[in-house]
């Protein structure tokens, strides 16, 4: 079982199996939970981390949206493996950096489950497009199977108990991936990233890389966790994303306007540079690609199109860059690899027309 | 002591933000303040008991120094709050001096050793300290149930203002209906 099998796979954020969607994404929904009985992952001592994570293993494995899963132990993997987990949000840069944690990624890698972790386990649930309420669905179920099958500790007063004040309670985390190229030319972003910040959410970039150009895309996400019904914390997230997807297309609409055949023009520029470049950075092509993908949303580029610019923008990154080649690269090797497949993934594209109406 | 072989995982960004001290002014652009760039990330710190709003741009909230600072802060104002000299749970040996340090629990028996004192925390932090989610299946939602049955409470008297007495009658049983399944205190 390898890395490569994920890398592979058709799943519904690389390939159209899913519905594409114009602005958002992708929808997650992630779970803290604990089992009772145990000290927290940083507490733990290394066979009660072991034991904790055979336990975990064993029941999501025998859930049927885990059937044939990918298992990972991060002490297995090389760094280069790990690092494309990371890039795909199937887990997260802690528990990539330490020996003892484990991974547990069903088939479609759609649910995915991080083992001593912060927490000894964080499931999560991710749907491409907006789908709060069917990513929530198939969380709640695989939450009712868990807490059938481990104990998990829990308080009448305080919920889910973790190990961290933050997300005890729900120990629920919901969050959209939106792409909001309107909103960041027309000088908006910081304005609505502070709105969003004092009504309770969190703005962050794509992947916290930190030199790298997020292409515009912002991961919005509750900070409660305790005192909310899980209801009340999705409707207030779905509020705000409805009102952020309006105020994107507002913005898309009056730029096209203002700007005429600039606004053509800068995506015709970024197509063209794509399509023939020899060299291409991470930062540079995420923020092109960026524009091509509102393209495909505006009528500018087929909208059939847009799921070609989302495998890109993952594939683009650059463990996922070296491992599809199968070897560790230099910044240039990177690049032009890069480069190479942006180039031929866009040979079919036509050409860049005005927005419809 | 319990875990001093394992290092702790190194903090994710505990990044805690609170709508009620975001009193921020919406004219003026804000400035990371590590190097001056636009800042994208907003979080709230809390040093010694107080909340305040720090800004960082995207790449320098990313290097973990937000993530970090917030997540030592975060302890700093635990042990602040904390008047006993020490705590420590009797299933895992954690105390608030290990706290201090990581910023996170040692164990799930931790929660009721340390409440008291993250009490004041957990107000700023969540703004609420009681559960009214879910509850691990089987396990009764006590918190869930006192929860609608407040809420019926403040309904049942808006009904008999207005005169609405068919919801108020609705609104009796369901509140009895709730009582029955709580506890006697
Ligand atoms: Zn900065
Ligand atoms: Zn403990």
């Amino acid at each position: 079982m390898s890395v490569q099998d994920i890398l592979a796979a058709e799943n519904e954020l690389t390939h159209m199996l899913g519905a594409q969607q114009a602005v958002v994404l992708s929808t997650r929904v992630r779970l803290a939970r604990n089992l009772s009985g145990f000290p927290f992952p940083g507490w733990a001592k290394p066979a009660q981390r072991k034991e904790i994570a055979n336990r975990c293993i064993d029941a999501f494995s025998k859930f049927p949206r885990f059937r044939k899963a990918h298992v990972f132990k991060m002490g297995d993997l090389p760094d280069m493996e790990r690092a494309v987990l990371v890039e795909r949000h199937l887990v997260s840069k802690e528990l990539a950096a330490g020996k003892s944690g484990a991974a547990v990624i069903s088939r479609d890698q759609t649910c995915s489950v991080m083992i001593n972790e912060e927490d000894h386990i964080r499931l999560q649930v991710v749907k491409a497009g907006w789908h709060l309420r069917g990513t929530w669905n198939i969380a709640e179920q695989l939450d009712e199977a868990l807490g059938a099958s481990l104990g998990l500790a829990f308080s009448d007063r305080l919920g889910f108990l973790t190990a961290c004040p933050t997300n005890v309670g729900t120990g629920l985390r919901a969050s959209a991936m939106v792409h909001l190229p309107g909103l960041c030319l027309a000088g908006h972003i910081e304005k609505v990233s502070r709105a969003l910040n004092q009504d309770g959410l969190a703005v962050r970039g794509w992947l916290g890389e930190g030199t790298e150009a997020a292409g515009n895309i912002f991961q919005i996400s509750n900070q409660q966790t305790l005192g909310l019904s899980e209801d009340a914390i999705m409707k207030h997230l779905g509020t705000w994303i409805k009102s952020l997807v309006e105020q994107e297309w507002n913005a898309r609409r009056k730029l096209a306007a203002e700007e005429g055949p600039r606004f053509v023009d800068r995506i015709a520029r970024s197509l063209g540079v794509l399509r023939s470049a020899y060299l291409l950075s991470s930062a540079e092509s995420m923020n092109m690609l960026s524009h091509l993908r509102m393209a495909c949303d505006m009528g500018c580029l087929p909208e059939a199109n847009r799921h070609i610019i989302d495998r890109l923008m993952i594939e683009g990154q650059p463990a996922h860059v070296q491992a599809r080649r199968g070897e560790e690269l230099d910044s240039d090797g990177r690049d032009m690899r890069r480069a190479a497949s942006i180039r031929e993934a866009l040979v079919s594209f036509p050409e860049v027309g005005p927005p419809t109406p | 002591m319990a875990g001093g072989d394992v290092k702790p995982a190194p903090a994710s960004p505990c990044q805690v933000t609170n709508s009620a001290f975001a009193n921020v002014r919406m004219s003026q652009p804000l400035q990371c303040s590590v190097c001056d760039a636009v800042a994208t990330v907003h979080l709230t710190q809390i040093t010694q008991g107080k909340v305040h709003k720090v800004h960082y741009c995207e790449a320098c909230a990313n290097k973990g120094g937000a993530g970090d600072a917030a997540v030592f802060q975060l302890a700093d104002a635990v042990s602040a709050a904390t008047t006993a000299p020490t705590l420590v749970c009797p299933t895992c040996h954690f105390s608030d001096a290990d706290f201090r340090r990581s910023g996170r629990l040692g164990c799930p028996d931790c929660w009721p050793v340390f409440l008291e004192a993250l009490d004041g925390l957990l107000m700023k932090v969540q703004h609420q300290v009681q559960h009214i989610g879910r509850a691990p299946s089987g396990a009764l939602a006590l918190g869930q149930i006192r929860h609608r049955l407040q809420l019926a409470q403040t309904e049942i008297a808006k009904a008999i203002a207005a005169e609405d007495y068919e919801v108020a009658a609705r609104l009796r049983d369901e509140i009895a209906q709730l009582s029955a399944q709580l506890p006697a205190e």
